[in-house]
C-alpha cells in the first residue's frame, strides 16, 4: 500500500521536535504524527503502545469531534481531550492531512500541553510539505 | 413508536455513505476525512469514524442508519457501532478484484452479530463487471451454512436502499 511517507530530514526536524516536547514537560510519554485517514506517520514513545491501532483511533476521533462541533452549530474543532484517571491523550489537525497526538500522564499540567501541542504544530507545519 | 438501529458495511467504495445520503430524512451526519493512500485513486475522501441517517418507515418504526468504515484498520468501529444494532446490510463492490473474498471477510467479522441478528447482502457495480455472477454468490454463502439474501442494488436509488431496508427487516421479523 502506498502510505503517506515523510523524508529523512522531515523525519529528523519531527524527532527533534517530540524530543523539546519531551522535555518541556515529562509527563508526556508519545507523540505521533498519523494521517487524517488513519495511518502512522512518525512517532516517539517513551513505552511500547499500537502505533498502527491509536493512528486508525486517533483519525476517527478527531474526525468525530469535528463532526460533533458541526452538529452542535461550533466552528473548527481545535483539539480532542481524552482525559483518563491516569493521563491525557491530547489531539489536534496538523495541516490538512496530518494529526498530532500527545500522550501524557496525569500529572501533565494540561494548560501546558496546550501550549506545547499548539507550538509543536505550528513549528511542524512550517516543516512538514 | 418503536426505533430500530441497521448497520451498513462493506469494502471501502462500496457506497456505504451513499446508501445512507439516498435514504435519510435528515442530512446526513459524516466523518469523511482526505484519503492518503491507494484508494485515493479510488475516492477523494474516506469515511474514519461513522455515517448516520434516519428515515421513519410507513408503519412509524422510526429507523437509525449507522455507516461503519470500510478498512481493517478501523474494525475497533465496527465493535462499537454495532452494539444494540438489529440488522446488517453488507455491501460489496462487485468491481473490486475478488468481491467474494470481501464479502467473507466481512461476514467472519461480522459473525457474532450476524448470528445474533440478520444481515442482507447488497451487489454493488454489478454493471463493471461479469464475474462472479449472483450463483458464485450463494454458492459461496453455502460454505457459511445458511442462506442470507443476496440484492443487485444501486445505492445512489432511494428505492434500491429502501428494499434491502425492507428485507433485513423481514428477515430479522421472521428469524
Amino acid at each position: 500500500m502506498n502510505q503517506p511517507r515523510i523524508s529523512e530530514s522531515g523525519e529528523k526536524f519531527c524527532q527533534e521536535v517530540f524530543a523539546q516536547m519531551m522535555e518541556q514537560s515529562h509527563a508526556v510519554y508519545g507523540v505521533l504524527i498519523s494521517t487524517v485517514d488513519g495511518h502512522d506517520v512518525t512517532k516517539r514513545f517513551k513505552r511500547e503502545m499500537p502505533v498502527a491501532k491509536l493512528s486508525a483511533m486517533m483519525g476517527s476521533v478527531l474526525a468525530l469531534g469535528e463532526t460533533i462541533a458541526r452538529e452542535a452549530q461550533q466552528e473548527r474543532c481545535r483539539y480532542v481531550i481524552v482525559e483518563n484517571s491516569d493521563g491525557f491523550i491530547l489531539t489536534l489537525k496538523l495541516k490538512e492531512k496530518l494529526v498530532l497526538t500527545v500522550i501524557a500522564s496525569a500529572d501533565a499540567n494540561l494548560g501546558l500541553l496546550h501550549t506545547l501541542s499548539r507550538n509543536a504544530v505550528e513549528k511542524l507545519a512550517k516543516s512538514l510539505k | 413508536m418503536s426505533e430500530i438501529k441497521l448497520i451498513i458495511t462493506g469494502t471501502p467504495g462500496a457506497g456505504k455513505t451513499t446508501a445512507i445520503a439516498a435514504i435519510s430524512e435528515t442530512p446526513p451526519v459524516r466523518t469523511d476525512q482526505a484519503t492518503t493512500d491507494d484508494l485515493a485513486d479510488l475516492k477523494e475522501e474516506t469515511t474514519v469514524a461513522m455515517d448516520f441517517g434516519d428515515l421513519t418507515l410507513e408503519d412509524g418504526q422510526k429507523v437509525f442508519l449507522y455507516g461503519t468504515p470500510g478498512q481493517r484498520r478501523f474494525e475497533f468501529m465496527w465493535k462499537i457501532l454495532v452494539q444494540g444494532g438489529l440488522g446488517l446490510i453488507l455491501l460489496v463492490d462487485c468491481s473490486r478484484d475478488d468481491p467474494l473474498a470481501d464479502m467473507d471477510m466481512y461476514l467472519e467479522n461480522f459473525a457474532d452479530f450476524i448470528e445474533e441478528t440478520g444481515v442482507v447482502i447488497g451487489l454493488t457495480r454489478r454493471d463493471e463487471c461479469e464475474s462472479p455472477d449472483l450463483d458464485d454468490f450463494y454458492e459461496r454463502l453455502d460454505r457459511w451454512g445458511t442462506v442470507f439474501p443476496i440484492l443487485e442494488v444501486d445505492v445512489r436509488k432511494r428505492e434500491d436502499v429502501s428494499l434491502m431496508i425492507n428485507a433485513l427487516i423481514s428477515t430479522i421479523e421472521f428469524a
